[in-house]
């Protein structure tokens, strides 16, 4: 067995193929970012080497901590909205007690497959403080929490977090689905014997089988919010101000309107580093043994 | 999971209501877009943002139409988003079989090592990526979006393939070592089998991704034979104002293939399903 | 109508004074256009004549509105009956703050012509991916076809030619709806007691005061501007260059006054998420009584409103100040235009290529866009009679005492993105005046 699942030529030529493009494409390139946030360069000249000038400016900018706070605020937002959201969805729909569910997963699918531009433009309308929905829906409420969705320095994240989470929440619905559907029947048989109630078996049974799914679903949506830009690429504009930068937007800014790209680079190198502690740290807590059946 | 059917079944009104309130929160932007694409700005910004719109204005489809070559950009984007879909799924569940389920040393690394590229923005390494595509070639090609089009899905799809991997039991493979099976024969036709859902499920992911891809397509293809279909939103855009309508319209044309492509082959995943559960069980 | 044309085409340099310049009337100005171009135009085809081989050059350049399309055309039409050989590939031009150009310089695949903005320069011309054109100056006579007082488009910092500009100075103006005063029995506000007054009254109406499109951040840096200059006319100029601090009395006081304008109601709900279509709907559908915006926007708001628009001045402290900074005009002209890649087969063609192109374009505006603040001179009649906002306009070029610059003609891309961001948070009304007076400072180059 040792020798069938350690066979070098197979390994060689399941992994070579990706990791060399991988390695060329996407891995050089982010080294070369590393590379040049020691200089101090415009993009195009030589530049100059700075050693970690760049760095030390950074955690002076105040922009960077609030870059660094939104995307935390994003990353937490759409982490627990999308998740939390599929996995009722998901859980309902596998459950079979529904009808229409052909019908109702297309659905759940649908904005990820619209182009970002549209689904931001409907929420630019929606949250509009003269005319949008939002506001709306509060009067109708009887509530007065009426306001500029976008155009509060402290909502406004929130507001744009919510219209990615809203977004992309159809993506964690495919995949918990699919998870969900991957753990065998007989283990929920065994719980309903068991005399586990359906809450439970879920919760005791098919979550932790399904640690594998939530790991990568974790992984995804934490990255993706802590990388955040294009909604407010075309939301906000990093506005108002600067209140919904991220280190994305930051990177952005810096290098491509301020013409400063070692200091743009040095953002972005943060930002990989923080995400890869935020994987490691995922990694971590979801637990690690293998599930053996 | 029949068995749970009864009990749910006293509260189940509450629960149909969320799951049917929840779709037509999700299948409205659908109807947004058309609505969309058949107002002009006065309609779209002040007077009548959601509702059905006043005048048909049907224009803005020939307007979109006109300015640039629809069925061109339309078949570009089905060629790279097709390439890319068979090139990404087929490294990356190879890579993550090797990573999930062979044994050597560096797998662990290699797993991580792999992830690092959903950690970067596109924006951040657009230059040095813009230099690579010139210094292989690709310029001027298709290659020039499949190669890194294929290289950035590789992380998504490789770790979401690990996770699969990683889930299925080993008896499988030792049974196929016991009967004599090269772990080659292994592979393509035992685990892929056992993957189809998560197969099906990212081929729809990477084709999204691709057909939707505006941030690269619009640095890396100067070429007009070449353009993408999200590259037509281009024509509307002005330095100050903007064709919201066209635009509108040209967003739809781009878009409901991809729906209807969807509902197609989220009919085969559904099958998928149940032949991966089949052999499980 | 030739004459008024005439006028503010010359569109008076005594505003460059703001900038440094020695200030030229008016009247010379107009007299050299009139003299520039017969001669000029011929001795330009003479040069061309000999038939050349078939030449493809490729071009980026803004096409996407009439504002952007038409002259583009037209340009390209007379191209080809002026050089038959050459045939132009466009590529249209991304609206995503020169990424697309910046990546082509870095992989060597610049176009041969392209549209650079002050920003474009400025990067360019450090790594060389710029043809400095002081010895294709005179193409097409393209020097000498400048209006005295649009020099400051051509001629960049360091005193070279990068570009061949075809936009000349512009200003902001402040547009309003005569029938929305008029029916609320607002005057038209001169000081910032009565601007408090108007803005009052309109809010009560339930009609916003002033639209704003400042989801874009360089009309919250006009608008700044705008109160800045009431009291110091070179406004933001001053602050970028450092001979002023925001906090000064003449900036603070106009911070001030901002703010309380703004906490008052002066901009609709969410104005920092307005684009510019959604802000011109506003006032062109008659709910904002007050709309701030280039003098481009003189075509389009009479178009859409007749005679019921008008342009008023800036208001001020008071009446003394307003009087005296009446012509101290927001906005002004910036190096930019269509530049030439150094690496192109033939330069010289291309430099060609770029000079007809921008003055084409520039004729186009002039003769058929209603728009005569175009950097060189135009020989042929207008076709499109100017509205009376123009008109008016032209009337008091000859008295502008100052002007300033719009955002993008900001050189130091620092302070630009700075005070951008600053002036935009400032709209909210959720940032004191201490705050944006702290962030401003920060970024002055040379700051105290």
């Amino acid at each position: 067995m040792k020798k069938f699942l350690g066979n070098k030529t197979a390994i060689a030529i399941f992994t070579l193929p990706a990791l060399l493009l991988y390695t060329i494409m996407v891995f050089y390139p982010i080294m070369q970012t590393f590379f040049r946030s020691l200089y101090e360069w415009d993009g195009l000249t030589a530049g100059t080497f700075i050693w970690f000038d760049n760095y030390k400016n950074l955690f002076d900018d105040s922009v960077f901590y609030t870059s660094l706070y939104n995307g935390l605020i994003f990353a937490a937002i759409i982490t627990v909205t999308q998740i939390g959201i599929a996995s009722i969805l998901a859980f309902v729909i596998a459950d079979g007690v529904v009808k229409g569910r052909r019908l109702l997963r297309i659905s759940y699918f649908i904005p990820v497959v619209l182009s970002i531009t549209v689904v931001c433009q409907l929420w630019l309308s929606i949250y509009n403080g003269q005319y949008g929905l939002m506001n709306k829906l509060f009067e109708i409420l009887g509530i007065h929490y009426q306001q500029d969705w976008l155009s509060s320095s402290k909502s406004a994240i929130i507001a744009v977090a919510f219209v990615n989470a809203w977004q992309y929440m159809g993506y964690h619905f495919a995949l918990i689905l699919a998870g969900v559907r991957s753990v065998p029947e007989q283990y929920m048989e065994a719980a309903r014997i068991d005399g586990a109630t359906k809450l439970q078996a879920i919760r005791k049974i098919m979550i932790p089988m399904m640690a594998e799914t939530y790991k990568f679903c974790l992984v995804f949506a934490v990255t993706g919010g802590l990388n955040a830009f294009a909604n407010m690429y075309i939301m906000t504009g990093g506005g108002p101000g600067t209140s919904t930068y991220t280190l994305t937007y930051l990177m952005y800014r810096s290098a491509f309107r301020v013409g400063e790209f070692g200091y743009g680079s040095a953002a972005a190198a943060m930002l990989v580093i923080e995400c890869l502690l935020a994987t490691l740290i995922i990694n971590r807590l979801v637990a690690r043994e293998r599930i053996t059946y | 999971m029949a068995w749970l059917i009864k009990k749910v079944r006293q509260n189940n009104l509450p629960v149909t209501g969320f799951m049917w309130l929840y779709a037509i929160l999700s299948v409205y932007p659908l109807i947004w877009m058309i609505f969309y694409s058949l107002k002009n700005n006065d309609e779209i910004f002040v007077t009548n943002p959601f509702g059905f719109p006043t005048h048909l204005r049907f224009e803005n489809y020939s307007n979109a139409w006109s300015k640039y070559n629809v069925p061109v950009y339309f078949m570009n984007s089905v060629i790279v988003a097709g390439a890319t879909v068979i090139g990404a799924i087929v490294l990356s569940v190879m890579f993550s079989y090797a990573a999930a389920r062979l044994q050597w040393r560096l797998r662990g690394i290699a797993h991580t090592y792999i992830m690092i590229g959903m950690f970067i923005p596109i924006q951040v390494i657009m230059i040095p990526l813009a230099i690579l595509v010139r210094d292989f070639h690709l310029a001027n090609t298709y290659g020039a979006l499949i190669v890194p089009y294929i290289a950035f899905n590789l992380s998504f799809t490789s770790i979401v393939f690990y996770g699969f991997f990683r889930s299925i039991p080993n008896e499988l493979e030792e049974s196929a070592c016991i009967d004599g099976a090269s772990i080659y024969r292994t592979f393509f036709s035992i685990m892929l089998p056992i993957i189809k859902p998560a197969l099906a499920t990212m081929v729809i992911f990477i084709f999204l991704n691709s057909w939707n891809e505006f941030t690269m397509a619009v640095i890396l293809i100067t070429k007009e034979s070449l353009k993408t279909l999200p590259l037509g939103l281009l024509f509307f855009q002005g330095q100050f104002t903007t064709d919201w309508g066209a635009m509108g319209a040209a967003m739809t044309i781009a878009s409901l293939p991809t729906v209807l492509i969807y509902m197609l082959f989220s009919e085969q995943v559904e099958n998928a399903l149940t032949v991966g559960s089949a052999v499980k069980g | 109508m030739k004459k008024v044309a005439t006028a503010l085409a010359g569109l008076s340099l005594v505003f460059v004074s703001a900038c440094g310049s020695a200030g030229n009337n008016t009247d010379t100005a107009a007299k050299e256009t009139n003299a520039g171009s017969p001669a000029a135009t011929e001795a330009a085809a003479a040069t061309t004549a000999a038939p050349e081989k078939a030449v493809k050059l490729r071009i980026y350049a803004q096409y996407s509105d009439d504002d952007t399309k038409l002259p583009y055309d037209y340009a390209v039409a007379e191209l080809k009956k002026e050089m038959p050989n050459v045939e132009l590939e466009l590529e249209v031009q991304a609206q995503d703050d020169g990424q697309k150009l910046k990546t082509y310089a870095a992989t060597g695949n610049l176009p041969d012509i392209y549209q650079a903005g002050t920003d474009i320069i400025n990067t360019f011309k450090k790594s060389g991916n710029i043809l400095e054109l002081d010895k294709f100056a005179d193409l097409y006579d393209f020097k000498s076809k400048m209006y005295p007082s649009t020099m400051n488009t051509l001629i960049s910092e360091d005193g070279h030619i990068y570009a061949y500009p075809y936009a000349g100075n512009e200003f902001m103006l402040l547009y309003y709806n005569k029938e929305l005063f008029e029916k609320n029995n607002v005057k038209v506000p001169t000081t910032y007691d009565e601007l408090m007054t108007a803005v009052q009254t309109f809010n009560k109406a339930g009609i916003t005061p002033l639209s704003l499109f400042a989801k874009e951040k360089w009309p919250t840096v006009a608008l700044y501007d705008v109160f800045a200059t009431r009291t110091e006319p070179q406004g933001i100029l001053k602050l970028q260059s450092g001979g002023a601090s925001p906090s000064d009395p003449a900036y603070k006081q106009a911070t001030e006054e901002l703010y309380k304008l703004i906490q008052a109601g002066l901009l609709p709900k969410g104005a920092t998420n307005l684009n510019f279509d959604q802000a011109a709907s506003l006032f062109y559908e008659g709910k904002a009584a007050m709309f701030l915006n280039g003098q481009w926007e003189i075509a389009t708001s009479t178009e859409k409103l007749g005679d019921k628009v008008g342009w008023m001045y800036f208001p001020a402290a008071d009446a003394a100040s307003y009087e005296k900074n009446k012509y101290a005009f927001v906005g002004g002209g910036n190096p930019g235009g269509y530049a030439v890649n150094p690496d192109t087969k033939d330069p010289e063609l291309a430099a060609k290529v770029a000079a007809f192109i921008s003055l084409k374009y520039a004729e186009f505006k002039y003769t058929e866009r209603g728009n005569p603040m175009v950097a060189t001179k135009v020989d042929k009649p207008i076709v499109k009679e100017y509205p009376p906002m123009m008109k008016q306009l032209s009337e008091d070029i000859s008295k502008v005492t100052s002007t300033t610059a719009f955002d993008w003609g900001l050189s130091d891309a620092k302070f630009k993105a700075a005070i951008e961001d600053a002036t935009q948070v400032l709209m909210t009304g959720g940032y004191s005046v201490d705050e944006f007076i702290k962030d401003v400072t920060k970024a002055i180059p040379n700051g105290k």
